[in-house]
């Protein structure tokens, strides 16, 4: 059993593994299903989390070590679509199908708290989208 | 335009997750109304007492509170279905683009459609139209009947709301479509019928046109937007699947449960692929009480499988000789010319002897690798049996899906229900690409839940996922071609040999996806054979973003680029004096002026053109490259003009152009799967590597106005990309590129 922070919500989760990623226990334990599976080796970003701040790969965080931090997701960032990284992915219609868009968005949410304004947040951005968004991601990223 | 996509299954603590299902539930509560149907081709309307609302043409639902529901009967992948009906049903009923929810359907025979060959808008333009202007019809009939005064002139359909004006009084009447929508289900209503049913003119389209946003991105940017693999259900289990690694090899026995597992569950594949899969155990299911663990214990499980004499055979060097040896001793099927189809001998010796006579060739052997999807959201698939006094008596089924009724039919198959015992709901899907038509992973989930008789969602780790696709094809092509005195192609020969999708499932003669791209050319050819081998491959093979023209745009394209050069000609000189196709001629002139920059890049840049047609759609693409290291390519900008008849929504069609450019470039610079003895050798995104943010160029798109009818989006920006960027590199490097990918070998490094 282990108690995580996840957007501001205490959560015991009942886990005997303590090497069982954060990404399988917020998706299949939490059910904060906004955060996505992709690749599980952290190639892709589709799992990225902000966890204390910074960007994490939530496949490859044992969920033991994410205890008595701050872990935030996408479904964490507003309760109305108004934090500034979602009204910028709105207004420039960023997603296609989506699946990789709450790794995007986190990654860009902890560029955002690195310091890094507008085109400084691009280099943050190794996200794999195979829809191919990523000129909207900058058109999106540049009001940011 | 709001978006429900309802469905009663509920989070693991139990919350119903779905938040605008009321809307739903209210349309419903809206009383009498009437039922509509309209099969394609014909006109035929049928009154149905007591449905509850106005079903038009079993898309369109409006309530008696005037709420106006589109049943959504495709899949929505990210290519922007959703809102491009939306816009369309608006148009006609003469309401703005929010007044519409678009509603997912669940799989229905009426409704439910696959979604491929990039159709989803394009075939049910004229239809939808046709659905939205009989309901404001049937709307304004209503009026009519209310007032006794039929003459059309009279009335006007605005904004939900239909206004009589009295032609001498100038007094005016009006109704909310809501009110108007009982007696529009009578026959009298129907009697009034304006024949045919007169369209909006395309001159006053309000929406159709219009960059309308699109319904579906508020719940992509908050976690909401649910997709197959975000499906809960109350006390349901974990699956994952464990292929043979070895594509034909079978389950030897099935293992034993391991204790911490809830079961292990031997799978078929029982899809129409012949003899191999079919009736015997290609996979086992681990179920568990969460993903994780069944991926664990997945992974340490051990299993016999029974390796066929033939998997030697399944190798990439192997089936690439075999392909090199079918160029010219494989029995061809002759695709074109086709009215009539000549013997293939006799067309090859008159087009042996057209380029005997030719005053210039120019010749090539073009190869192309497998490729996988590589879908973001891998397969997977959530089923629920229930049971009545130990008897199944339905079936649940949660899938993302590019075939609704494919899925009703699996399941059909596998459990002996029959249709009505059969819920289908289509999710989000995280990426289709053509991959999500198969059933492989439906039919898997329906065998382990039947198995387990419980609520099961079945999932596909990365590693399945890339290792046992349904794959691009692989291909050989053998092109030459001649030109005369006046640099005009006098012939032209082409041979492709390509393992046919077609065939695989079961079907014989000419494959027409083989050759798409390679037929029905913009450019005259003088005298003319395109031939198809097939290669019997042991490998499963399926549909890829834009199918047979991802291969042969390719080879076509190069070989256009090499008479060009032989011709000692522009690539843009030589095809604009080689054909007479009106819009080949537009979209190249369009191109030329667009891409002025080509004519003073640096001297280290190159560039490089290519133009060609997929699903009715034109695209022609130029790309400006350089190498800054040997090895490494910088792609630093596109340019791509597009002909996709009456454009719906801008917006998308810059999305869908923008990103098949991307997965267009990033197959041609590093997308292979490479076989050794049956066994895929690229299993996850660190050996597949895609394009990431930094290495993408800027891309523009250019739509020409047209008001022909409209054509395919999703597709046709992939084929231009690779022989666009081919002929770039060819020009910088000196040397002609054949073979794909670019950077054989390349892999993808962490983040």
């Amino acid at each position: 059993m282990y108690t995580l922070n996840v957007n501001g919500t205490n959560y015991q989760v009942n886990v005997t593994d303590g090497a069982t990623p954060l990404l399988w226990v917020l998706r299949d334990i939490i059910g904060l299903t906004g955060t996505k599976y992709g690749c599980g080796i952290e190639v892709c970003g589709a799992c990225t989390v902000v966890i204390d701040g910074q960007r994490e790969h939530s496949c490859v965080v044992d969920v033991s070590s994410a205890v008595g931090k701050k872990i935030v997701t996408v479904e964490g960032l507003s309760p109305d679509n108004s934090h500034p990284v979602q009204k910028a992915w709105t207004q420039c219609q960023v997603p296609q199908c989506g699946y990789c868009q709450p790794g995007m968005i986190m990654a860009t949410v902890a560029a955002i708290n690195a310091g890094h304004h507008g085109n400084e947040i691009l280099p943050e951005l190794g996200n794999v989208c195979v829809c191919g968004t990523y000129e909207r991601v900058r058109k999106a990223v540049k009001t940011l | 335009m709001t978006q429900d996509t309802s469905s009663p299954e509920s989070t693991p603590s139990g919350a119903v997750t779905d938040c605008t299902r009321r809307n739903f539930l209210v349309s419903l509560a809206g009383g009498l109304s009437i039922a509509f149907f309209m099969p394609s081709g014909g006109r035929t309307v049928e009154a149905a007492a007591a449905t509850p609302d106005v079903q038009l043409n079993a898309y369109i639902r409006i309530g008696t509170d005037g709420r106006i529901t589109l049943l959504f009967g495709g899949a929505e992948m990210g290519q922007g279905s959703m809102s491009g009906l939306s816009q369309i049903l608006a148009e006609e009923l003469m309401v703005d683009w929010n007044q519409i929810t678009i509603q997912q359907s669940d799989a229905n025979a009426a409704i439910s459609y696959t979604t491929g060959g990039s159709s989803a808008v394009s075939r049910r333009y004229i239809p939808l139209r046709t659905a939205g202007a009989t309901a404001r019809e049937l709307l304004i009939a209503s009026a009519m009947l209310a007032t006794g005064d039929t003459t059309r002139g009279n009335y006007v359909a605005k904004s939900g709301v239909v206004t009589r004006t009295d032609p001498v009084s100038g007094a005016q009447q009006s109704w909310k479509y809501g009110d108007l929508t009982v007696q529009a289900a009578s026959p009298q209503a129907q009697a009034l019928l304006p024949i045919p049913i007169p369209l909006t003119d395309p001159a006053q389209f309000r929406l159709i046109g219009q960059p309308v946003p699109r319904p579906d991105i508020p719940l992509k940017v908050n976690g909401s937007a649910r997709y197959g693999i975000d499906v809960f259900l109350p006390g349901m289990v974990f699956a994952v699947i464990k292929h043979c690694p070895t594509i034909g090899g079978t389950l030897a026995a099935t293992p034993a449960k391991p204790a911490s597992a809830i079961a292990v569950v031997p799978c078929t594949t029982p899809a129409d692929r012949g003899a191999m899969l079919k009736g015997t155990y290609n996979a086992v299911a681990v179920v568990a009480d969460n993903t994780w663990k069944a991926k664990q214990i997945a992974k340490s499980l051990t299993v016999k499988w029974t390796l066929p004499a033939s998997t030697a055979s399944v190798d990439s060097a192997s089936l690439l000789a075999q392909a090199n040896l079918l160029l010219t001793t494989g029995v061809p099927i002759v695709a074109e010319p086709n009215n009539p189809t000549p013997d293939a001998a006799t067309i090859e010796g008159q087009v042996a002897t057209a380029l005997t006579g030719s005053a210039k060739t120019a010749e090539a052997t073009f190869t192309l690798p497998y490729l996988a999807h590589a879908t973001m959201e891998v397969l997977n698939c959530s089923v629920s049996p229930t049971y009545t006094a130990g008897v199944l008596t339905a079936l649940e089924i949660w899938a993302p899906n590019q075939s609704a009724m494919s899925v009703v039919n699996m399941a059909i198959t596998l459990s002996g229900l029959v249709a009505t015992q059969i819920t289908v709901h289509t999710t989000f899907l995280g990426g289709g690409l053509g991959r999500k038509i198969e059933q492989d992973y439906v039919s898997q989930a329906i065998q382990v839940a039947l198995s387990v008789k419980k609520a099961v969602k079945l999932t596909w780790m990365r590693e399945e996922d890339f290792g046992h696709d349904q794959y691009r094809p692989m291909a050989v092509i053998k092109t030459k071609a001649g030109l005369d005195a006046s640099n005009k192609i006098a012939a032209w020969s082409y041979r492709i040999v390509t393992p046919s999708i077609s065939w695989q499932r079961g079907r014989t003669g000419l494959d027409s996806q083989a050759v798409e791209g390679a037929v029905r050319l913009p450019y005259g050819r003088g005298t003319s054979v395109v031939e198809w081998v097939n290669l019997p491959a042991g490998i499963p093979v399926g549909y890829w973003r834009s199918v047979g023209s991802s291969l042969n745009a390719f080879a076509t394209e190069c070989l256009i680029d090499m008479l060009a050069q032989a011709a000692g000609q522009d690539p843009f000189v030589f095809r604009t004096n080689n054909t007479t196709d009106a819009r080949a001629l537009e979209l190249l002139a369009m191109t030329d002026a667009a891409t002025a920059w080509r004519k003073t890049i640096p001297a280290t840049h190159a560039w490089g053109l290519a133009i060609a047609e997929a699903f009715g759609t034109m695209v022609c693409e130029v790309i400006e490259i350089s190498q800054p290291t040997a090895g490494a390519l910088t792609i630093h900008r596109v340019y791509a003009a597009v002909n996709c008849g009456t454009v719906i929504n801008p917006d998308s069609v810059e999305a869908q152009i923008q990103g098949a450019i991307i997965h267009g470039l990033t197959a041609a610079l590093w997308g292979e799967v490479k076989f050794t003895k049956g066994v895929a050798g690229q299993t996850n995104f660190n050996r597949y590597r895609m394009m990431r943010l930094n290495e993408t160029p800027t891309i523009t798109v250019q739509v020409v106005k047209s008001s022909n009818a409209p054509t395919g989006i999703g597709e046709p920006g992939v084929p231009p990309a690779a022989p666009a960027l081919a002929n770039a590199y060819s020009r910088l490097k000196n040397v002609r590129v054949t073979s794909l990918p670019l950077f054989p070998g390349t892999t993808m490094g962490g983040l």
